[in-house]
């Protein structure tokens, strides 16, 4: 830390080696608290993580060291697979739909006016509530006793499972957590859109591009590299879903909805293993940091094209 | 359709000029009468709202009510009777969750600015290389999934002696907000002139004087997006207070308070529908409030972060 400092005086100092020092204790005053906390914080669990992650500590006697055998596990194990499997399903078809979405009313929604903004509220509102209350609130919707079962049952149909039947509870899950996350899509996508020129769409228009053309051919690829940045955001987000599948269907039925977040919590909980769930834990950090810095990549790139034209 | 175009003109900035704004009275006119997107805006509405008008009807009606009609709203037969059991209730108190839940937002707010600022502001100004991989060591942060690692803040906070106690969800929180904050606090920081800086040093400031009385007074923009971003943050975090504070410590915040109640109680309509409403009341009242600062914000924060 001290060799840091040093080097990273400020700008205006002239050579004396007194003053340089000064101005780098003064640098080193000014980021040490923040950096200590969050290296306390933040950065010693992820190292705790991953040494425990090599024994099989049970939360309370000490911890055997016992390898790489966890992570061999990870593949073997069926209950952490078919996490994955769940989870993977989530972020692949819940993005697919979040994305898809968020461009169709992105672009129904892209006008500046007051009208606009409304629905984009309306659409962008849940993004502001907490996930384990939307879960809760769906969850009595949906439920047995539920609104959408009770109107069903008004026309003599028999309620159906849509949080307690396996083959439906997943596809349910997947609904709400669009339902939540789409309206933050549209909102990123207008802003693109509202940046791409109007002459380029009149020129379009005059030379006698449809509607639809437009759209397709011209606004959607200028946007390209926005709706890529969404898309990563969604997939990171989405492997880590957790509170909404709690309030939604508690992991169940069956095991059938159970995230691999949820996997980890619940696994730690039970104290048999915690050095199994965290090196879940470490193995999901991984896939997000893997995805996180194709953010950073795609993002690069961009600023990079936009620098470019 | 006047009312678009008064709102329109209104976004329009005043030195536009006319044609453009003819332009666009054009296509607006021709957007509403598209069936297509009224449909389409028809059933977001319908999609968006029925929950929430759901939440806000069912918290005022009995629970066979809620059963044989869940969309009406029976004028004689709504009660405050089960909201004023829930603003009430002993066991779990969503309204005791909210004193507790502003103080923590509010002090977690107050020390992620009093850390974060200097800490951008020193990271902003300086040319050398090494300061720069500060940034980078913060931004790591970023791809860390908080909710799979909790278990090793536990055994953290266990060594620090500060288990179970509000000082640690308090040190983890702020933790938790310091790598988007100083993110953007350095990307704002760098867009305002050194010449200013320098300005303070004649005039005899030192570095922590013109930080917080030059400089963070200009920051305004950023900070307001790092306090929406955090507060919100913080404010619907379920696992960390949840974990970090166990029951025992007897401190719930609005998401813990609705966990312990509701998953007890699921089938109980009347405790659901007004104890959910009760938690999601303040942060849409404040949403619709705030609503450009706070859709602006969270995308920023997102994007940016």
């Amino acid at each position: 830390m001290v060799e840091l400092a040093e080097l990273s005086a400020g700008p205006k100092q002239r050579g004396r080696r007194g003053a340089r020092l000064r101005d780098s204790a003064i640098t080193l005053g000014m980021m040490g608290p923040a950096v200590l906390l969050y290296t306390v914080m933040t950065v010693v669990p992820v190292g705790v993580a991953v040494y425990l992650s090599l024994t099989d500590w049970d939360g309370f006697s000490t911890a055997a060291f016992t390898g790489l055998d966890n992570y061999k596990h990870l593949f073997d194990d069926p209950s952490s697979t078919d996490a994955w499997y769940v989870t993977g399903l989530i972020a692949v078809a819940g993005t697919v739909c979040m994305v898809g979405l968020g461009l169709v009313y992105a672009l129904a929604l892209k006008g500046r006016s007051r009208t606009n903004s409304f629905f984009r509220a309306v659409a962008y509102f849940p993004h502001v509530i907490s996930a384990l209350i939307l879960g809760y609130l769906w969850a009595a919707i949906l439920g047995t006793n539920g609104a959408v079962n009770n109107t069903l049952a008004k026309f003599g149909i028999e309620p159906l499972g849509f949080l307690f039947d396996e083959k439906f509870a997943l596809i349910s899950l997947i609904a709400v957590i669009v339902w939540a996350g789409f309206g933050f899509n549209v909102v990123l996508f207008v802003a693109a859109l509202q940046t791409v020129p109007a002459e380029l769409l009149e020129a379009a228009a005059i030379d006698g591009a449809s509607k639809r053309q437009i759209n397709l051919r011209i606004v959607i690829p200028m946007i390209a590299p926005v709706v890529t940045v969404a898309t990563v955001l969604n997939l990171v987000g989405l492997i880590r879903a957790y509170d909404i599948v709690v309030s939604l269907t508690g992991g169940g039925p069956a095991g059938s909805t159970q995230t691999f977040t949820y996997l980890i919590l619940a696994r730690s909980f039970e104290g048999t293993n915690v050095g199994y769930a965290t090196a879940q834990a470490v193995f999901l950090m991984v896939v997000s940091a893997v995805l996180a810095l194709l953010v950073t990549a795609l993002r690069n790139r961009q600023d990079q094209a936009a620098a470019g034209q | 359709m006047v009312v678009v175009l008064e709102a329109e003109v209104r976004e329009r900035p005043k030195s536009a000029p006319t044609e453009g704004d003819t332009a666009s009275r054009r296509t607006e006119r021709k957007e509403p009468r598209s069936p297509v997107r009224w449909a389409l805006l028809g059933v977001l509405f319908v999609v968006m709202v029925v929950p929430v008008y759901l939440l806000v009807v069912n918290a005022f009606k009995s629970q066979q009510d809620i059963l044989d009609n869940p969309f009406s709203i029976p004028l004689s037969g709504l009660t405050f009777e089960h909201m004023s059991a829930a603003v009430s209730s002993p066991q779990f108190n969503v309204i005791g969750g909210y004193g507790f839940t502003l103080i923590l937002v509010v002090v977690v707010d107050v020390l992620c600015i009093l850390l974060a600022g200097p800490a951008a502001y020193a990271i902003a100004r300086s040319l050398k290389r090494r300061t720069q991989l500060v940034l980078l060591y913060f931004l790591a942060g970023t791809f860390i999934p908080g909710a799979a690692v909790i278990i090793p803040v536990i055994y953290v906070l266990r060594e620090v002696g500060l288990a179970n106690t509000v000082t640690g969800l308090v040190a983890h929180d702020v933790a938790s907000t310091l790598p988007v904050s100083i993110f953007l606090f350095v990307g704002f920081i760098r867009t305002i002139p050194v010449d200013i800086d320098h300005a303070a040093t004649i005039d005899g400031a030192g570095r922590y004087r013109t930080f917080w009385s030059i400089i963070f007074p200009l920051m305004r923009p950023a900070v307001v997006t790092v306090l929406i971003l955090n507060s919100i943050g913080i404010w619907n975090d379920f696992v960390s207070p949840q974990i970090l504070l166990s029951p025992s410590s007897g401190h719930y915040t609005v998401t813990t308070a609705i966990y312990a109640g509701i998953s007890q109680y699921s089938t109980d309509l009347t405790k659901v529908f007004p104890n959910l409403l009760l938690a999601v009341a303040p942060v849409v009242i404040f949403f619709i409030y705030m609503q450009r600062h706070i859709i602006s914000g969270l995308t920023v924060g997102a994007v940016k972060g």
